[in-house]
């Protein structure tokens, strides 16, 4: 089919001017990619179409969304009124919304499998490092675009939630104050907040189109990595990624489909782990919800932040948590790279994916006593992950290394 | 691979997953282009209800169906006569040109008023020629308007923005850009006083 299009003499037109067949030959006919991929390398198509996908539904909400936290008739505020206008008047504005917010959840729920493929089969390591460095910047894009589209609605758990977050701020020593006031635009969470955040909600996704182009480009220098962890070479091992692998994401993009529209049409708030159940209330600056959580997708990093007694340390040792992604390639320094044939690195990077769920039920539960201590050990071992990595050489036999797929 | 496929199958499946591929992505456009369409609330305002004994004998109301300015008069005796005597001066005195709205009420005899009560004339206030809204000059001659008006100006309305003018039944009087007269809106009266407007 693409093929015969190549042929066309308007195909020819449109090449004399831009180079459309080599691009075409050099990123998709021609585009070299190891044949024994499994189906753990399709979360990276799957995530750029939720991308698109949450940029189109985006793009119509905000035809009708409205950034306003000043007072309605109805005791409500003009953001929350907005979000119900959604749901009850706009035609098919309820398929829309709720497309928008399964998808947020969707797209950490491939994005987290992305990054879990890419730990577990060493795709970070040389000549990646760069490629998974642009990932980790994309991952911290998302997670703010994702806290910034939680206000919007002006429900109990947005303000209280980016009350929360700013404060994190304020922890630091000298700037805190004055970073938490730019942030906010005010003394506490306001309209002014509320307008800003819309603007920089529409703005990250856009941002994150760009990088992901910046990903894919990388990508397509170094190449993908493969279940082996072994360099394959044009020729041996490799297959052209169209039609092979196009075949192959557009299979999982049907079986994704399936899930992501069962949830978006039989069940959008997913037990108030997708939609949590109190921001369908009015946001109210004089009252706390009983209980606050952050979505499922940022617990995680909210059990690190509980984990310590000194609020200060807690909020470093979050960020942290996030900055130390970016140096995992260095701190790594086994020549093998999938867990494939490094049985100590398997069995620690299949805890710390555990450790990173068990971390994630910590931050989402009311804290006890129990789980504090729980969430500390997980956070320990969190870092302990990274930090014994470079150790880890000097005891792991690594097993022998196929030298061909 | 291709000397080991047999590609009428091929294409056969090629064209059967394109085809419901592209059914799935039509299918997928119409909720966008349909959100952009008015919503139940913009459409549960479509209707205006408006009490016309509100309008003092002489008065002219403004009020809003649509989003769009509506005028409401209440012709008294005198402006009710000023509808005749200048059939010649009107592009089109039998409001024929769109017939379809008024169709249910319109009789010989109120063809000139084109209301259903004479007394009250309600039509679209929006110059049919670029949108403006019309001023109302009701008394007849130049008395008060200036050479804003003909000298044998019957009383009505005058477009400041490019000069249209109407008569007092807001028809249109030759010479003006303006191609109709004011827009007649369906409207019904639910009792003696209380319209309904679309």
């Amino acid at each position: 089919m693409l093929e015969k299009m190549m042929k066309t003499r308007l195909f020819a037109w449109i090449d004399e001017r831009t180079g459309a067949e080599a691009i075409i030959k050099s990123q998709l006919t021609e585009y070299q990619v190891p044949k024994n991929l499994n189906y753990m390398w399709n979360f990276g198509s799957l995530a750029l179409l939720v991308l698109t996908l949450q940029i189109l539904t985006g793009i119509f909400l905000a035809m009708y969304y409205k950034p306003s936290a000043a007072l309605t008739y109805g005791g409500y505020t003009v953001a929350f009124d907005s979000v119900e206008r959604i749901m009850r008047d706009v035609n098919f504005g309820w398929l829309i919304r709720y497309m928008h917010a399964v998808g947020a959840s969707a797209f950490f729920v491939v994005v987290y499998m992305h990054i879990a493929r890419g730990m577990y089969y060493g795709s970070y390591k040389g000549p990646r490092e760069l490629l998974w460095i642009i990932g980790v910047v994309i991952l911290l894009i998302m997670q703010g675009a994702a806290f910034f589209g939680y206000l919007l609605p002006w429900g109990q758990m947005s303000f209280w939630g980016a009350t929360v977050i700013t404060n994190l701020f304020g922890a630091l020593p000298v700037l805190g104050e004055y970073l938490q006031q730019l942030l906010r635009g005010g003394f506490a969470v306001g309209d002014p907040t509320l307008n800003r955040f819309f603007s920089l909600h529409y703005l990250f996704p856009l941002l994150l189109a760009a990088i992901v182009g910046g990903h894919i480009h990388a990508l397509h220098v170094v190449h993908s990595n493969n279940p082996e962890g072994i360099d394959v070479h044009e020729g041996q091992g490799t297959i052209p990624f169209h039609p092979y692998y196009t075949i192959k994401d557009a299979f999982g993009v049907a079986v994704f489909l399936l899930f992501y529209c069962y949830v978006v049409f039989f069940n959008p708030q997913m037990g108030g782990y997708f939609i949590e159940v109190d921001n369908y209330v009015p946001a109210n600056n004089l009252q706390t919800p009983a209980h606050i959580a952050p979505v499922w997708y940022l617990t995680p990093w909210y059990t690190i932040l509980r984990s310590f007694e000194s609020k200060l340390l807690g909020v470093l040792a979050m960020g942290a948590s996030l900055a130390i992604l970016f140096l995992l390639p260095f701190l790594d320094r086994s020549k093998v790279r999938s867990s494939r044939y490094r049985p100590v690195y398997r069995q620690m990077v299949i805890l710390f994916f555990i450790t990173v769920i068990v971390l994630g039920y910590c931050g989402h539960s009311a804290p006890t006593p129990t789980l504090k201590l729980v969430g500390q050990i997980a956070t320990t071992y969190y870092f302990a992950f990274f930090l014994l990595l470079p150790f880890l050489p000097k005891f792991e036999k690594t097993k022998n290394v196929p030298d061909h797929i | 691979m291709t000397d080991q496929a047999d590609q009428s199958r091929r294409n056969f499946l090629y064209v059967a997953a394109g085809g419901m591929g592209a059914v799935a992505a039509g299918a997928t456009i119409v909720p966008f282009i349909g959100s952009m369409m008015p919503a139940a609330d913009t459409l549960a305002a479509a209707k205006t209800e408006f009490d016309v004994a509100t309008v003092e004998p002489g008065q002219l109301v403004v009020i809003q169906w649509q989003g769009k300015p509506v005028f409401v008069v209440h012709r008294t005796e005198e402006l009710l006569k000023q509808v005749d005597g200048h059939d010649e001066m009107l592009k089109d005195p039998n409001s024929e040109a769109i017939e379809a709205v008024s169709a249910e009420w319109m009789t010989p005899e109120n063809r000139k008023y084109r209301a259903i009560k004479p007394e009250y004339l309600i039509v679209v206030a929006s110059c049919t020629h670029l949108r403006w809204i019309p001023l109302f000059k009701q008394t007849a001659g130049r008395k008060g308007w200036g050479d804003s008006v003909p000298e044998d100006w019957p009383g009505g309305w005058h477009c400041p923005c490019h000069g249209s003018l109407y008569d007092i039944s807001a028809r249109v009087i030759n010479g003006s850009p303006a191609p109709h007269n004011l827009h007649l809106m369906p409207y019904k009266y639910m009792t003696d006083t209380k319209v309904v407007i679309g």
